[in-house]
This record gives C-alpha cells, structure tokens and sequence, in this order.
C-alpha cells in the first residue's frame, strides 16, 4: 500500500513536470515546402540539361524523380507535367509501353486535382502511345476523351487530336475519314501557325488520298509537308515525307520521279543508321 | 694742329655687330615660327572631308576629330550652307585609308554624357577610304533629356515591380504583427497558469497531509515516507517555480531580440526579396534581357508523328 501510494505521487509529480515542459517530442525536421520546391526546379533542370545533351535514358529517370518530388508537395501540376515529360522520352527511346505507365500516374489518379490542361495532354499523349502499340480502339477511347475536353478543337491541341483520330481512321482502313480529319487538322494548325502538325496532317492528307486512288491529288500537300519539314529538320519525318512522295509518284505512274523520292529516302535511312526503316520502306515501295 | 677724326675704340666694328645682331634675332623669330607651324601640324599633308548638320549647337572650329579615341584632325572651318551649318574637318592624309566611304561623323563628348566635345568618326565597312572633299554622314549628339528619357522608360518597369513587391511585403509584415501579438498575450497569461499550478500543488499537498492523518495508525511508515516525499514535492515545487521564472525571463528576453531583430530580419528578407525581384525585372529590361534565357523548358513537345511508334504501316 505504502509502495502504491509513493508511486501514485511520484506518477502525479512526473506528470505536472511533463505538462509544464508541454513540447512536442523531439523529431527529425522534415525538409521544408522551400526545399521541396528547390529540389523539384533541380530535378527538372537536370532533366533538361540531359535532354540538350541528348542523354535521353538519364533525362527520362530525372522527369520519374522530378514527379516523385512534385508528388511530395501536392504540386499536381508538377506532378503531371513531368509524368508527360517522362512518357514523350520514354517513347523517344522506343520504350513504348513505359511511355504508357507513365502516364498512368495522372490517368489513374481521377481524385488528385490535376489542371484541365494537364488531363487533356495526358490523354492525348495515352492515345498516341495506344496507336503506336497497335492499340486503335483504345487509342480511340483517350483521343475522344481529349477531344471533349478541347472544345470544337479550338484548343492549342486541337489539330494534335484531329491528326491522331486521322490516323486512327487510316488504321481502320477508313481513308475518307481520315482525309476529312486530316483536313481540318491542317486547317488548324495553319490557323495557329503550328508548323510541326501541319506538316503532320499534309502528310496525312496525301497518305490518305493515295490509299482512296488520288495519287495525283496526293503529290501538293506531301510536297508541302517536306518543305515544311525540311525547315523543321526533323530527319524522321522527312523520310516518311519522301517515301509517301515515292509511293505516291509510284501509283500516279511517274516511275523517274517515284525513284528519285526513293533514292532520297534511302539516303537519309542510311545517314539515320535506321536498317529497320530502310527494310520496311523498301517492302512497302515493292508493293503494287 | 691734327684734323683727322679717328673714332673712338668704343664702337669700333659696329655696324657688323649690328648686322650680326639682328641676323641672330630673325634667326630666333624664323625658328620659333617653324616651331609652332610644326605643332600646329602646317607640315602635315591634310586631307579635307565635310558634313552637314542642321544644327551645328556644340561644334566649334579646332574642335579635335578623334578615330577610335585617337586624334586624327580637327574642325577646321565652318559655314551656313542649304540645310543647316557645312562642318569641314582636317584628318591627317595618312590616316585617311582607316576612313572608308559609309564612317559616321559623331558628336561625342570623351567621357559620355560630360566631359570635352568631341567629332569622333565611326569606321564603316572596309572599303575604299574618303576622298578629298568627300562628305561624310553626320550624327548629332544625344542631349540629356533623351539619356534622361531612355533610362526613365527603362527604368518605369522595374520600379513598377519594386513598388509591388513592397505593397505584398507590407501585407507580411502586419501578419508577423499579428503573430507577435498573440504570443505576448500567451506569455502574459503564463503567470496565472504558474500560479493555478503552485495551488493545486499545494492542495495536493494538504490532501497528502490529511490523508497522513486518518491512516495515522496503519501507516506508521508512510508517516515516514510522505514527508520525506512531500519535501521533494515542494523542493520540486521550487523547481518548477524557478524553472518559470526563467521561462518567463527567457521569453521576456526573446520578446525583445524578435523585437530588436525585427527590422533587421524585415529589411533582411526585403533586401532579399526585392534584390531577387529587381534581378528578375533587369533580366526583362534592356540591356540585360539578351544576356538571359530561360534555361528550363518545363514542357516537351506533344507530337502526333510519334503515333507511328517504330513502324511504317500501309
């Protein structure tokens, strides 16, 4: 009895002394917002210092940790952009199906307040990875969502969407679509003078008029579309350019000219180092 | 008686010293003439070349012609012709082939906006040089009105930044007031919290006492115990009692510091903030804004080409 009561004081003690101290417990500081932020503007300026000096396997797990930082901060919009960022290098690096998780931390995520924007890009950038993975129908379901989300396609994306539902179309063997949609792609894009999607949607335009049997009416815009490109120096899209222009040329029967596109095209294949390119070009040039 | 007059030794060969005597001063006066032809640059060959200004306010004859901060002539005549005011400038001939065809004539001074006037010819591309009587395109001198105005509407936007940057700081600086306040008032209940904690210890101490009393004859030990606790209860009492105190004098003394450091940290951040903030306006306004670029692209292009993944289909 003697022992309880001596402990019930020396507990009452104790614990006056402990409510007068009132502080918290002594913890590890956690980094700060300014830090957070600090490293989050790090990360992404890495990751595009890689990206300049074309060190895309790097830049690609910078943008993963600039969005894991931006995740830490509730900065949804960083989040978002860098998930995007890391999706294009991914698809750069012909790592389509990484490009495709990537872009999973915004499109799954419907309860994180990501701007409108960003929603919009990502299911645009989904839709372009789904077709590159032979994946029309899905590709069809993130387009349209992007599409809804671009009002009358008189946003900045509105021709990027109209050309990638134009290659849908083309997928699904449906060239008069496509040549309507690639239409008004180019439309919008000479309206907002984005020249890397016009040329884009000329050279849809003449692919999809070719495949209807308009090779002749199929020659202007991809003749625009190179010169556009060419400007651009974009060396992948000249190369699809010119051999449009050679199986265009082809099935108008103006074989010196379908041979002189070729030879060009083979040129930059080989500059590229692109074997894979080359082969696959010259089967498709071999088809009737 | 002798006639003949023999002139006295005193001035004997005169006439020759005379003549010697003037042949060393014209002597002199040639020699000193050459000297100041020489300086005034008579023996140099000089090639004229001209322009027109419609406002000759500033020109004066001899004025210096300087080529790339080098004197290479002077103005040396100056008339009213169509137009305004015909300027002639003397350049040194063997300097000329440094003067192509398309070099502009400028009025400066040599240390900018003061400092001597000067005509100050800036070369044009290489070519052939100006030929005798050859005019030469003139550019009059800024006044300090247009220095003046250029550097106010340079200047307009920067302070316009700063000005805002002082309204967003006023705003926290009265939430640092606030907070200040709060914790004065939380410090000044802390006496009446000590207090209320002294009495409750107090009464802890009589029931402790009482409690002693009743159970007088079954707990004769804690008799013994509970005084001896009760002295440390009360030298713990003390304890907290000082420990109080010094927490009160502590925070009296913090009080001040935050108080003295205030300005000091206020005018720190705002220091800070507005170098941050005046860094970033300069950065916008000429002549800076070509030194910088911003260096992060935050976004990477979205390309519908890249829907072709590997593979060229159809």
């Amino acid at each position: 009895m003697k022992a309880l009561l001596a402990l019930a004081l020396l507990a009452l003690a104790l614990g006056i002394t402990a409510g007068c101290g009132g502080g918290k417990p002594v913890t590890a500081p956690a980094p700060t917002s300014s830090q957070s932020q600090s490293k989050l503007a790090d990360a992404e300026g890495r990751a595009a210092t890689l990206m300049r000096a074309g060190d895309l396997e790097n830049a690609a797990r910078q943008y993963g940790e600039a969005a894991r930082i931006a995740a830490t901060v509730e900065n949804a919009d960083a989040v978002a952009a860098n998930s995007i960022n890391q999706s294009i290098v991914y698809q750069w690096l012909g790592r389509d199906a990484d490009a495709r998780d990537a872009l999973s931390r915004v499109l799954d995520d419907p309860r994180r307040p990501f701007p409108e924007r960003r929603r919009l890009q990502a299911e645009l950038r989904r839709a372009i990875v789904d077709l590159a993975l032979q994946n029309p129908v899905s590709a069809a379901t993130f387009a349209e969502r992007a599409a809804q989300r671009c009002a009358g396609f008189s946003c900045e994306y509105g021709a990027t969407i109209l050309n990638v539902q134009a290659q849908i179309a083309l997928e699904g063997s449906h060239a008069a679509e496509a040549e309507q949609l690639a239409s008004r792609a180019a439309d919008r894009a000479r309206s907002r003078n984005d020249r890397a999607e016009q040329a884009n949607a000329l050279r849809l335009l003449g692919k999809s008029r070719r495949l209807q049997g308009h090779a002749k009416e199929a020659i202007a815009p991809l003749e625009q579309a190179v010169a556009i490109d060419r400007d651009l120096a974009d060396p992948r899209k000249i190369l699809a350019d010119l051999t449009e222009l050679s199986l265009a040329s082809s099935a108008a029967g103006n074989r010196d000219a379908a041979k002189d596109y070729y030879e060009r095209a083979l040129t930059i294949s080989r500059a590229l180092q692109d074997t894979r390119g080359l082969a696959e070009m010259e089967a498709q040039l071999r088809r009737p | 008686m002798n006639a003949t007059f023999t002139p006295p030794v005193r001035f004997s060969r005169l006439l020759l010293k005379v003549n010697a005597f003037l042949l060393i001063a014209l002597l002199l006066v040639a020699a000193f003439i050459g000297l100041v032809a020489y300086k005034q640059g008579w023996f140099v060959q000089q090639t004229t070349i001209h322009f027109v200004t419609g406002n000759a306010l500033g020109l004066t004859k001899g004025m210096p012609v300087k080529l790339h901060g080098f004197t290479v002539g002077s103005v040396s005549g100056m008339e009213l012709a169509e137009g305004g005011v015909d300027v002639r400038l003397s350049i040194m001939s063997e300097y000329m082939p440094r003067i192509p065809r398309g070099s502009v004539a400028k009025h400066s001074r040599e240390a900018g906006v003061v400092g001597a006037a000067v005509i100050d010819i800036l070369p044009g591309k290489p070519g052939p040089a100006l030929a005798q009587g050859e005019r030469i395109d003139f550019e009059p001198s800024r006044s300090i009105a247009e220095y003046i105005d250029d550097i106010r509407r340079q200047a307009v936007p920067a302070f316009n930044e700063l000005k805002q940057v002082l309204v967003n700081f006023k705003g926290s600086g009265e939430d640092i007031a606030v907070s200040l306040r709060s914790l004065r008032a939380e410090m000044e209940v802390l006496p009446q919290t000590h207090r209320d904690l002294k009495k409750l210890l107090v009464s802890a101490e009589k029931a402790a006492a009482d409690f002693n009393k009743q159970s007088n004859a079954t707990l004769a030990s804690i008799d013994r115990a509970v005084p001896e606790l009760t002295t440390k209860l009360g030298s713990a009492i003390e304890s907290i009692d000082g420990a109080a105190q010094q927490l009160r004098k502590t925070g009296e003394e913090a009080q001040g510091t935050i108080q003295k450091a205030r300005p000091m940290l206020e005018r720190g951040e705002s220091v800070a903030r507005d170098a941050g903030e005046v860094f970033n306006a300069a950065k916008r306004v000429w002549p800076l804004s070509d030194s910088f670029s911003e260096t992060v692209d935050r976004e990477l292009p979205i390309d519908s080409f890249d829907a072709r993944g590997k593979a060229l289909k159809h």
